[in-house]
């Protein structure tokens, strides 16, 4: 259980080596700083300026069973993406991308143009964002560009489905700036891809692995995989496992199903009972996957994300450090100035807030954090990472005796196994050395330094020691 | 839901101190009652009553009757019809069932506390020859139920006689015997009345040979009457003036009174209702309790008419309110002699100190509410001298009352058992003793096999097993207390289809091998799971318990093991294996609100469990265990 506190990669050196980049990627700078840590995380200072921005593309060919997302369903009839993303261009994606603009050049940046701070992140998520154009992906680029600046080597990512798009339309993006991409494959089997209304099939899956993988000038991809799938199998998930592994992304994302209401899968089924795995089950495929993706050189360095070392995903480290960030179109949430607002989901709603930001009649507010807000949110976030909570940070922005009381209240779990606090070293702690830094009151002398969940059996009942956590916290 | 709107209806049968506790929220909500200028017909404008005229009433002329009856027999309605014909209350004011103050009485159709009216009725009696000389009529209401037998008997032996009322259609019913017998040990003239006469299913003269049979009543006694047409109705009250005896208290005695009920209002202080044995009181005397020893001054006296009406004098026989300055109603205790102050009286007999019999624990279901719960308390009880509240800490409820019973609270019904039990360290128990009730249940014969069963599960002892009609049997058992606290009447009726009537009287301790059956999780007893039960149930209730709680305990991150034990001896044990997933892994790009905020709700509910050691119980295991635990 213990070992699982050390940074993966210092045990398991890759089995391949990593890729080599032609040309130096933006993560290449991330890749070398972290030696001997999955990534080196900065003091949590909620006043830095965003420097990251996610941009919302909310179409879709048609809503899968399991999505809740503010998502614009554009039907099969819709204009198949020609393979240069030109010819016609559906009115609804280029009316929608006006609006985006819109909304871009009446955010002002924060602090203020001068002193700001250029982009370093940007993530195009969806729907399925592959299936605007890349000319107007360019377009909102370049407008991110003009109005908050982009660093030297920004991460740029973007979402993919299989189907939607072709090598040159890929290279159309990589030209235009993007330089990751975040593959939508979900599952390896026919079965299961129709099961959760997916509009591809497995062949348009290989095809699109086969596209990515092939595509010079593109080093960094990811690979999203959802497990508890109704009838899925433990064959099946080592099936998808195993393909996920073999075509190399350098990231990967394993999203266990979660049963939202009101979608179709809402209506059809309900969590733990048949043909959905019951509860143990679906630990079960949780923990084969950390398995698998381990040996295969992956880091779990979160609850649902796996990457190859220097590979994390930048911009969702953004959001687990609880820094700031820009957000842009339908339904997405920013987090400025302290502030986390979400647009609204619909898009009439949307274009009319617009309008209000436009006129000024709108703001984003700027206010000083509820500290017990402020301290919950660095909890959730920090404890879905192998990083974890970093003790003295936490201490020196909350209290100490909060902090202790956060110490206190995990220390049954650090017997049990489901935690692991680690010292400066990133050394795991004994619970009786443990015991004695709570009985100096984590003073000076003291060795415990972070916190985390294990993996993968801490991980699977994050909800629960969080929860629990809060209620330290907020009580 | 359904289990605990049972729970609340059967707390409610039992547990005085809510009835109560709704007469003082009446009182407070609605003080103009006290006051209000009804104006009496006959005495002019109320308050306008003189003393004098009051003298004129000898014992001779005075009659203290009560009306008792089982629930439902129409004995608020009778009531209403004696108050109407004496212009008490004017026909078609006030509110019906006059006596039956509490919204709660009416409601449920059961008087709890005890009310008193003094009317006046002329009437031609042959004694008197030709004249037609004013009596003065005291009818004394008694709490319908025998949860009170202590208080209905206190109220009986303030009378001479009693209204037997028996419904013509229904006949003979549980309470019916239970008062008959109550009555008829305090010595009182029955004059019986078979009441609602109007009935198509009216079977009078059925009704005239069970009172024969069961109670030994000349049939030609009997009046038949219908509160609701007024049929007969003019017959009652010549009854009772004819059959019914006059107080036989000494005028010329120092004072000495009976003290019938108490209750707190706002602005006058305590008042309570006494019935005059002995001698005069007046306005100004100086009394004192036999029970306490404390001495009051007289402030006001008077007569409920119905009304209080001040007299400044109450006689012999008479029986009204007095107004003494106590503070509290725990110094008015029921049953006690209020006497001559500075002399020595033999006090009444029948009084006995307010006895628990029925405890429970009440705790607020948030910690943090347990000033206002500890406020409204005392509002509530303030005014209720048969309420003790103590305050008590459970490890798993938190800070907590030891108390009465609100069915919206999470609350614990324990016995009352006076030996220290088995975890009692350092004291070795000699014995259990346990209360014990005589319960009397009338039944439609072709329910006698269930009904024994019933009672015999409960470890009842059968005394009487006799057949009232032709149809109908009546069962005697004596019954622990604890096994009909909490569902047996539920149960009764459910097994009956709702045709048992059932009271019980309170009855002597008995030995009995009553064992505390603790209840383990992960090895920690949880006090407030804790029962007293039969030895010989226990590995059965045990079993049903850990296997119920097992059920209702969510499964948590890590393993709990739920045991049943008698001292150091596990008697039943189940394991709760450990919780395996909860984990939001699904990626709600920038948008953490969402997951935080069902990470809020998750600690949210985590803080409406009651926490024991590390394991969180859900409050409906508390109230699980109740319904299980209490009679199984």
């Amino acid at each position: 259980m213990l070992r699982s506190a050390f940074p993966l990669i210092s045990h398991l050196p890759p089995k391949k080596s990593p890729p080599i980049h032609p040309r130096p990627p933006p993560v290449r700078q991330y890749a070398t700083a972290t030696t001997s840590h999955p990534f080196t995380p900065p003091p949590l200072p909620p006043s830095l300026p965003p420097a990251s921005a996610y941009v919302h593309l909310p179409f879709c060919r048609k809503r899968c069973h399991y999505c809740d997302f503010p998502i614009v369903a554009l039907g099969s009839s819709s204009p198949t993406p020609s393979p240069h993303g030109e010819g016609a261009e559906d009115p609804r994606i280029t009316d929608y991308v006006r609006l985006l603009l819109r909304e871009v050049a009446a955010t002002c940046p924060v602090p203020d143009v001068d002193d700001g701070v250029p982009l370093e992140t940007v993530f195009f998520g969806g729907g399925t964002s592959s299936l605007v154009p890349p000319r107007l992906v360019a377009v909102v680029l370049d407008a991110l560009r003009g109005r908050f600046g982009l660093s030297q080597c920004p991460e740029v990512s973007i979402e993919m489905d299989p189907g939607t798009f072709d090598a040159a339309r890929l290279r159309e993006l990589i030209g235009a700036g993007v330089n990751r991409v975040s593959l939508g494959v979900q599952a390896f089997q026919e079965d299961l891809l129709q099961a959760c209304g997916r509009a591809h099939g497995l062949r348009e899956v290989h095809e699109a692995v086969e596209i990515v993988t092939a595509c010079e000038g593109l080093q960094n991809w990811s690979m999203d995989l959802i497990s508890s799938l109704p009838n899925q199998t433990e064959a099946m998930w080592e099936e998808s496992l195993r393909c996920t592994v073999d075509a190399r992304p350098t990231h990967i994302s394993v999203y266990d199903l979660q049963i939202e209401q009101g979608t179709k899968f809402g209506q059809m089924y309900t969590p733990g009972v048949h043909p959905l795995p019951s509860d143990s089950e679906s630990a079960n495929l949780y923990k084969i996957a950390s398995k698998r993706l381990s040996e295969a050189g992956y880091h779990h360095n979160e609850i649902s994300s796996y990457c190859k070392p220097g590979y994390e995903c930048k911009h969702n480290v953004t959001y687990w450090q609880n820094r700031s960030f820009y957000a842009f179109g339908l339904g997405s949430a920013s987090y400025i100035n302290s502030v986390r607002f979400s647009r609204p989901r619909r898009m009439k709603e949307y274009a009319e807030w617009v309008q209000n930001l436009e006129n000024g009649t709108w703001s984003h507010e700027s206010r000083n954090s509820d500290m017990k807000e402020m301290a919950m949110d660095v909890v959730m976030l920090s404890l879905r990472t192998a990083w974890g909570l970093d003790l003295r940070s936490f201490s020196k922005s909350f209290g100490k005796s909060l902090t202790l009381s956060l110490c206190n209240t995990f220390k049954p779990f650090l017997e049990s196994g489901l935690v692991i606090v680690m010292d400066m070293q990133r050394q795991a702690l004994s619970p009786g050395d443990f015991e004695l830094d709570l009985q100096n009151k984590c003073d000076s002398g003291s060795r415990s330094a972070f916190i985390r969940l294990s993996d993968p059996d801490g991980f699977l009942l994050s909800n629960e020691l969080i929860s629990l956590a809060f209620g330290i916290i907020s009580p | 839901m359904a289990g605990a709107a049972a729970l609340r209806r059967s707390a409610r049968r039992i547990v005085r101190p809510l009835a109560t506790a709704t007469a003082l929220s009446r009182t407070l909500q609605q003080p103009e009652r006290l006051f209000s200028s009804q104006a009496s017909p006959e005495h002019g404008p109320r308050g306008a009553m003189s003393g004098s005229e009051l003298g004129l009433y000898t014992p001779e002329l005075i009659r203290n009757f009560s009306i008792i009856a089982h629930v439902d027999h129409g004995k608020s309605t009778l009531a209403d019809r004696l108050l109407e014909l004496t212009g008490t209350i004017q026909k078609g004011h006030g509110q019906p069932q006059y006596l039956d103050k509490l919204q709660v009485e009416r409601e449920r159709g059961i008087t709890v506390k005890a009310q008193t009216a003094t009317m006046f009725y002329w009437h031609t009696s042959a004694s008197h020859g030709p004249d037609t000389p004013r009596y003065l009529l005291n009818l004394i209401d008694t709490p319908g139920h025998v949860d009170f037998s202590y208080e209905v008997s206190r109220s009986l032996a303030a009378c001479q006689g009693a209204l037997l009322v028996v419904d013509a259609a229904q006949g003979v019913q549980a309470q019916t015997i239970a008062n008959f017998y109550l009555a008829f040990e305090s010595n009182l003239s029955i004059v019986p009345v078979i009441n609602k006469i109007d009935q198509p299913t009216a079977d009078p003269d059925n009704v005239k040979d069970q009172l024969k049979r069961l109670f030994d009543i000349d049939p030609s006694e009997a009046l038949l009457t219908s509160a609701k047409t007024g049929k007969g109705l003019e017959q009652v009250l010549p009854a009772v003036i004819e059959r019914i005896p006059s107080p036989p208290g000494k005028c010329d005695s120092p004072v000495r009174m009976l003290l019938l009920d108490s209750y707190f209002d706002e602005y006058k202080g305590v008042i309570c209702h006494v019935a005059v044995v002995d001698g005069a009181l007046h306005k100004g005397d100086k009394i004192a309790s036999a029970a306490t020893g404390r001495t009051y001054e007289v402030q006001d006296v008077g007569i409920m008419h119905p009304e209080l009406t001040p007299t400044g004098v109450l006689y012999t026989g008479q029986v009204g309110y007095v107004i003494s300055g106590m503070r509290s109603t725990k110094e008015a205790r029921i049953g006690d002699t209020l006497h001559q102050a500075k002399i020595t009286v033999e006090p009444l007999p029948g009084f006995k100190p307010a006895k628990h019999m029925v405890f429970s624990g009440l705790y607020p279901a948030d910690g943090s509410d347990f000033e206002a719960l500890s406020h409204a308390i005392e509002k509530l009880t303030c005014n209720d001298a048969s309420v003790s509240v103590t305050k008590e800490t459970s490890t798993a409820l938190g800070m907590g009352f030891r108390k009465l019973n609100l069915g919206s609270f999470c609350s614990k019904v324990q016995v009352e058992n006076p030996a220290a039990l088995a975890s009692n360290p350092g004291k070795r128990v000699v014995g259990c003793w346990e209360p014990t009730v005589i319960a009397t249940i009338i039944i439609p014969s072709e329910y006698v096999g269930p009904v024994i069963m019933l009672c015999s599960e409960r470890r009842g002892e059968q005394i009487e097993y006799t057949f009232i009609d032709a149809q109908r049997a009546l069962l005697k058992y004596r019954l622990p207390l604890k096994e009909i606290i909490v569902d047996f009447y539920n149960e009764l009726k459910g097994i009956t289809s709702g045709y048992a009537t059932f009271d019980y009287e309170d009855s002597e301790y008995q030995q009995s091998d009553l064992v505390k059956m603790d209840i383990l999780l992960n090895g920690q007893p949880v006090d407030a799971m804790a029962t007293i039960v039969h030895n010989q149930k226990a590995q059965r209730i045990g079993r049903e318990l850990v296997e119920k709680l097992k059920k209702i305990i969510d499964r948590q991150m890590f393993e709990i093991t739920i045991q049943a034990a008698i001292g150091s001896k596990v008697i039943a044990r189940e394991t709760l294996s450990a919780m395996r997933k909860n984990v939001l892994a699904k990626c709600y790009g920038g948008d953490i609100t969402r997951k935080k905020k069902l990470l809020e709700k998750q600690k949210e509910g985590k803080k409406r469990m009651k926490r024991v050691g590390s394991v969180d119980i859900p409050q409906e295991a508390f109230h699980e265990l109740l319904k299980s635990s209490g009679s199984k």
